[in-house]
């Protein structure tokens, strides 16, 4: 008797492809080391989102925020320059970051490398604020910290193709 | 080894700079670096100088990479120059279009000065 397929979960595939994304775009791209940690919160008054959508065999978007220390840091990690302010360069940076992890995220999944578009990055800042979506078909939020800082990765899949 | 001149074409000017300092890191000897946020603004940079190498993204507003190559060619711009492109989408499929758009080389992002050196660097005799 032949046994039953074994169902692959998609939210464990996914929430694995985004960590090693993450571990990848932060380690060659700026030198940090991220861990994985079970809440994000953001105790600074502005925050900023790097929304890049997501086209194709899958529709969605990967959001990638933080307060303004840990986008300040980020991109000071991956310009080499320090950042005295949440300026045009940081929105810049943490757009192209979630650029990287979105890309890397998609070519770790076959199904999805070749068939799955992404948009050009764009760049929320504000105060006390959420994302909110449509009742997705799934959501992922995996959340991340280096030097004390800690930020968020947000997958949302509105549909898949 | 003698300096070049090379077109960076990325919406992003941070990574344009990252592009940048990845090449000298890589140990390119660079005279100049010419800056474009579109393959319209490279087209136009293309018109009135000359460089040695492109480096160019795919994803972008107004011209993406990949048709930013094929006017390149069909305008007979840069002719003979290499052209790299460094991009976040890495299919198969994407770098074979690439290459029949006229790419020499495709460099996934993120990466390493290494990656650079070994892909970029022997499209310009270096």
């Amino acid at each position: 008797m032949a046994s039953a397929a074994k169902q692959i979960d998609p939210v464990s595939v996914y929430s694995h492809a985004i960590d090693e994304a993450v571990a990848e775009v932060f380690s060659l791209m700026m030198g940090i080391a991220c861990t994985s940690v079970d809440d994000c919160p953001i105790d600074e008054p502005e925050t900023i989102s790097a929304v890049i959508g997501l086209a194709g065999a899958m529709s969605g978007t990967c959001v990638l925020r933080g307060g303004e220390r840990a986008a300040m840091r980020m991109a000071s990690a991956l310009t080499g320059m320090e950042m005295p302010s949440l300026d045009e360069t940081v929105k810049d940076a943490v757009g192209e970051i979630c650029n990287m992890i979105a890309g890397a995220w998609k070519g770790k999944l076959p199904a999805l490398a070749s068939s799955c578009m992404l948009s050009t990055p764009t760049v929320v800042t504000g105060t006390n604020y959420q994302l909110h979506t449509q009742r997705p078909e799934l959501r992922i939020d995996r959340y991340y910290r280096f030097d004390a800082i800690t930020f968020s990765v947000t997958l949302v899949c509105e549909s898949m193709h | 080894m003698s300096e070049i001149s090379a077109l960076i074409v990325d919406d992003s000017s941070v990574m344009r700079k990252i592009v940048e300092r990845a090449l000298r890191q890589a140990g390119l000897a660079i005279a100049s670096v010419f800056e474009a946020a579109s393959g319209v603004e490279g087209l136009d940079i293309l018109r009135s100088q000359r460089v040695d190498l492109i480096l160019s993204d795919i994803n972008m507003p107004n011209m993406d990479g990949l048709e930013f190559l094929r006017q390149l060619r069909a305008q007979n711009l840069a002719p003979n120059i290499p052209v790299v492109m460094i991009t976040t989408e890495g299919s198969e499929d994407h770098v074979r279009e690439a290459i029949v758009a006229g790419a020499q080389g495709y460099i996934r992002k993120p990466f390493t000065a290494e990656q650079i050196k070994e892909r970029v660097l022997p499209l310009v005799g270096a």
